[in-house]
């Protein structure tokens, strides 16, 4: 456990060192790869640890970046007070929603999360604090390596809140719900606090992510923040590394973050293609992502694939 | 042993519109298993809903000196008030121990669950062979004793057991009859609620008889056995 920890550190430190090479679309990619990771580390809290698909998260992340769009473009305040406008504008949005519809399971839990985005969307874009349809722009702020860093510090917080509630209770709880709601509630959880209380972390986190992304891109407008693909990239992402696992979400990302940008620069048709085809040979191949694939392998070998194969009965 | 740890009086309870228990009283001693016996639909799951305060009801229901009418299911919960849910209800993508453990989830005595796990594990000795093993993949008897194991890592005062029998062969039924005074022989009193009448009555001190939402009889298995309208209409003997 403590070599473990040991080693993360270790890598927590020389990709914080990235930024010394200078290279200008290496730290461009980073911030991308880490801003990414986060959200899908956010998402497998309510999605991977409690079990709830959420398709709520990119609400979350549109309104951490009009939080801290509105606060730096038309208030005029510091960019540390839009990031945390943006993040409590968030966590009272995931209560709010999560109170109500936290009570709807599986797919109509997904259906009503739907909704939301777009609903969001429309509302900001019909405002005018928010710039209404065209948008806002923030001060521009040419530091990649301060978002680069700003980043990878909210990815370590965010990977470092997922271990800790990983051993916790609350985790132990959350793993309850998702396995058997019924049965965790004659064990005594109190199943709504503890699913509220997976949204606001998992919206909180998304919406920092948001504040960051908005401060570095500059101009945002309501199509690009509440943009729906980026919450199936979250799920994909989560899925494909590991949902419920500590670092399966942040290595599944890093990995499809990487080829997609390979796809991106050389064959991009291919890279839109990429998350469907990820997501259906993820599901049948290894339904539990990549953190699952590494225990299988070890224990099985190529037998592991067939077992999955046979499970959906190709 | 005649000391009342749950005394219940004039509790009403339904869904909605639809009313389901029409006045109760029932009343536990400490140390006794009580049968709640009934056909489906009497109103026994929802007598165990308004117990646990997952249901809206109203009336009395004291326990442990405590009235739970104004609680929530978890603080039920945490006076030591304990449900093994009908159909089990285990966490079948866990192992055996994983399911005790989280019986255990609300629990701050770490030694206290380590000793706890050695008592489950020697009153169910079939689930220390299974420990590692899926929930999911054990018998239906295994799983009930799973589920009983589970209900007991909570340390409750009273456990209440709904429908304990259902599915399961009348030699796996007897086992677990057996298993039940065990338990109440290790201090935890218990309400058996029942469609199987014959094994209820096989195990327990006292009897309620439920008919659409009303206690029509009370008394001790003795005095129940001899009634001749409830020969007639459980037992199946004249």
């Amino acid at each position: 456990m403590k070599g473990r920890v040991a080693l993360l550190g270790l890598c927590a430190v020389l990709l914080a060192l990235l930024p010394l090479t200078g290279d200008d679309v290496l730290i461009q990619y980073g911030i991308d790869a880490l801003l990414f990771a986060t959200l899908a580390q956010a998402w497998n809290i309510i999605g991977g640890f409690a079990g709830y698909a959420s398709f709520g998260n990119s609400s979350f992340y549109g309104l951490g970046t009009y939080g801290t769009a509105i606060a730096m473009a038309q208030l005029h305040l510091p960019f540390w007070v839009g990031l945390c406008l943006g993040a409590f504008l968030a966590v009272v949005c995931a209560v709010l929603i999560g109170l109500p519809i936290l009570r709807l399971r599986g797919h109509y839990f997904a259906i009503a999360t739907l909704g939301l985005s777009a609903t969001l969307s429309a509302i900001i874009a019909n405002l005018d604090i928010s710039g209404r349809n065209i948008g806002l722009i923030l001060p521009l702020t040419r530091n990649d390596t301060m978002f680069y860093e700003l980043a990878l510090v909210l990815l370590v917080a965010a990977t470092g809140t997922v271990a800790w509630i990983a051993r916790s209770r609350f985790g132990m709880g959350l793993i309850a719900i998702r396995e058997n709601e019924d049965a965790a509630q004659v064990m005594g959880v109190n199943t709504t606090l503890y699913k509220v209380t997976a949204l606001v972390l998992s919206a909180f986190f998304t919406a920092l992510a948001g504040g960051i992304h908005a401060y570095w891109i500059t101009f945002i407008d309501p199509a690009s923040a509440f943009d729906l693909t980026l919450n199936v990239r979250m799920v994909i992402m989560a899925m494909f590394g590991g949902p419920g696992t500590v670092l399966g979400p942040v290595i599944g990302s890093f990995i499809l973050t990487f080829v997609y940008q390979l796809l991106a620069s050389s064959i991009s048709t291919a890279a839109a293609l990429l998350f469907g085809i990820v997501i259906v040979l993820a599901v049948i191949f290894m339904p539990r992502g990549l953190w699952d694939l590494a225990g299988g392998l070890r224990r099985l070998g190529p037998r592991y694939f067939l077992q999955n194969i046979r499970a959906h009965r190709l | 042993m005649s000391n009342p740890l749950l005394t219940i009086s004039g509790l009403r309870a339904g869904y909605g519109a639809a009313p389901v228990l029409f006045g109760l009283d029932l009343k536990i001693n400490e140390g006794e298993i009580v049968a709640l016996v009934g056909s489906n639909g009497a109103g026994k799951t929802t007598l165990l809903r308004a117990i646990s305060r997952m249901i809206a009801a109203e009336g009395s229901i004291n326990f442990a000196g405590k009235e739970l009418m104004p609680l929530t299911p978890e603080q039920v919960f945490a006076t030591g008030l304990v449900q093994v849910p009908e159909g089990r209800q285990l966490f079948a993508r866990m192992t055996v121990e994983e399911n005790l453990r989280m019986g255990a989830l609300l629990r701050r005595d770490p030694e206290g669950v380590v000793r706890s796990f050695a008592r489950m594990y020697e009153l169910f000795p079939i689930l220390a062979e299974r420990r590692r093993q899926m929930a999911g993949s054990l018998s239906g008897g295994e799983q009930q004793m799973c589920a009983l194991a589970r209900g007991l890592m909570a340390e409750p005062k009273l456990l209440m057991v709904d429908e304990m029998s259902l599915g399961l062969a009348p030699v796996v039924v007897d086992q677990l009859l057996v298993v039940l005074s065990d338990i109440r022989k290790a201090g935890v009193t218990i309400l058996l609620v029942e469609q199987d009448v014959f094994a209820a009555f096989s195990v327990a001190d006292r009897g309620y008889v439920i008919e659409t939402g009303h206690i029509v009889r009370e008394g001790t298995v003795a005095e129940l056995e001899r009634d001749s309208d409830l020969r007639k209409a459980y037992l199946g003997v004249a």
